[in-house]
């Protein structure tokens, strides 16, 4: 009230063309955002959509695995979550061991993901909401399973080499590369730091999981 | 617990507190292994491990099998009611909680809640209350502690409750002392409900992660590691929830609220 009575009709009126101003440049960016958000929801949904057909689709695990592995592909940033889940030890690697661990990696992650198929069949999934960040876009969705209370799950999307890629999942707050990264980091440091032994307890767990 | 086998057992555990000491903390030199170190923030990791296997184990022989049964010998729907009513009985901490954390709505929200689901609902056994608009939310005396600013300090496994640290292992005693449950009175009964309610409440849990604990033991390298990195995730997701949980005081449909806003409007 007291700045109403303070400000002059001139006065006024530079004032109101200042917030014109100050609102424009402020929707600037808003509607960059509303772009990115949008693209990215859109994306995801795709995403879910090819998912979803495989998983909800005909045929047994062992069937669709291939299917997944390549949907995987084109919508993960595989490398990408490799090296960030190596975290300070990815520098330390050799580049021959570095492509052998990308490798497995991918392995871990199609047969982690195609082993909870069962679990997801009958799944739904809608949008909520895209917010934009400053390392790229989440997209809030909530998934109904047959039976389950409704969970809440973001994915990360960044634009890597031009494309739109999924670089983390975060369900109930809990980001799937960081727990991911955790991990692999103890199970380092307790083995003195040795990536050789690392790998070897990767290829074990792929064996033991794929059947 | 008889009183001649608590001593016993706290002396048992702190002997293997002492046996298994302190964490190496990697030297100045290696700066990258030394901020992990911080970041991991664990530095009673070798008795947190030993409390780990503990704890494991006796979930491998007691409390997993229980859940598994559990699930095999009752229906969804029965399990369901039973996690509603053990939901419904935590209403008095649940809204204490509420309003330390000054959150008056989620106050509100758990107040209609627990009016609704133990009278529409038959005795809290089905939250009607989620379908009319308001949902279960979390309140615990270790989030209402780290909304006023206490620090969560190092990592704790603790013996038979698990993955803590100080701020949550205080705040699951004091949630214990504000829950009128343990006031009750003496006597065979009372006992009796309160450890069948203890009891179902951890079987009930552990059922509900039955799946989600198989898949993280069968992929994770170290088991260990994972379930700390969830734990802090899952503490903090939650803390950031309440935290931001600024809804305006007066409801909406309230006439005040609608003057309130235009006031507010008004004097920008």
């Amino acid at each position: 009230m007291m700045q109403r009575n303070m400000i002059s009709m001139p006065g006024r009126r530079f004032f109101l063309l200042g917030c014109a101003g100050l609102a424009g440049a402020m929707l600037r960016p808003p509607l960059a955002h509303a772009d990115q958000a949008g693209d990215a929801s859109q994306f995801i949904r795709q995403a879910g959509d090819q998912l979803l057909a495989v998983v909800n689709g005909p045929g047994s695990t062992a069937q669709q695995r291939p299917a997944m592995a390549r949907i995987i592909d084109n919508v993960v940033d595989v490398n990408g979550v490799a090296k960030f889940c190596l975290g300070r030890f990815w520098r330390m690697a050799t580049p021959a061991q570095q492509q052998q661990y990308v490798q497995l990696f991918h392995q871990v992650l199609v047969t982690s993901i195609t082993g909870r198929i069962g679990e997801y069949r009958g799944v739904q999934f809608k949008i909520l909401r895209a917010v934009p960040r400053a390392d790229g876009t989440v997209v809030e969705t909530e998934l109904d399973r047959p039976n389950n209370p409704p969970t809440k799950v973001q994915w990360v999307v960044q634009k890597v080499n031009g494309s739109l890629r999924i670089v983390d999942v975060i369900a109930e707050g809990t980001s799937l590369r960081l727990t991911q990264r955790s991990d692999y980091a103890s199970y380092l440091t307790r083995n003195q730091d040795s990536i050789p032994a690392l790998i070897a307890a990767m290829q074990h767990q792929i064996q033991q999981n794929a059947g | 617990m008889p009183d001649a086998f608590r001593p016993t057992l706290l002396a048992a555990l702190t002997l293997i507190g002492l046996l298994a000491g302190c964490a190496q903390k990697p030297p100045a030199s290696d700066p990258a292994a030394l901020a992990e170190y911080n970041d991991t923030n664990d530095p009673l990791e070798p008795t947190n491990r030993v409390f780990y296997a503990i704890n494991n184990g006796l979930d491998t022989v007691i409390l997993r099998p229980a859940a598994e049964a559990y699930r095999f010998a009752v229906p969804a729907p029965v399990r369901n009611s039973i996690h509603n009513i053990l939901a419904n009985a935590g209403t008095p901490v649940q809204l204490s909680n509420d309003m330390l954390e000054g959150k008056p709505r989620r106050a509100g929200d758990t107040t209609m809640r627990f009016l609704i689901n133990s009278s529409v609902g038959l005795l809290g056994a089905f939250d009607v209350a989620s379908k009319w608009g308001y949902p279960d939310h979390d309140a615990d005396f270790g989030i209402t502690l780290a909304l006023w600013g206490v620090p969560q300090g190092p990592f704790l496994f603790l013996p038979l409750l698990g993955p803590s640290d100080p701020r949550d292992a205080i705040g699951f005693g004091v949630d214990n002392v504000m829950d009128p449950f343990t006031w009750l009175g003496q006597g065979a009964a009372v006992t009796a409900i309160n450890w069948s309610r203890f009891g179902l409440n951890a079987i009930d849990q552990r059922e509900r992660v039955l799946n989600a604990v198989d898949e993280i033991k069968k992929t994770a390298l170290d088991p260990y590691a994972t379930f700390r990195s969830l734990y802090r995730q899952h503490r903090q997701s939650q803390i950031e929830t309440v935290r931001n949980d600024r809804r305006a005081t007066i409801p909406i449909w309230f006439p005040q609220a609608v003057a309130a806003q235009q006031k507010q409007q008004q004097s920008q």
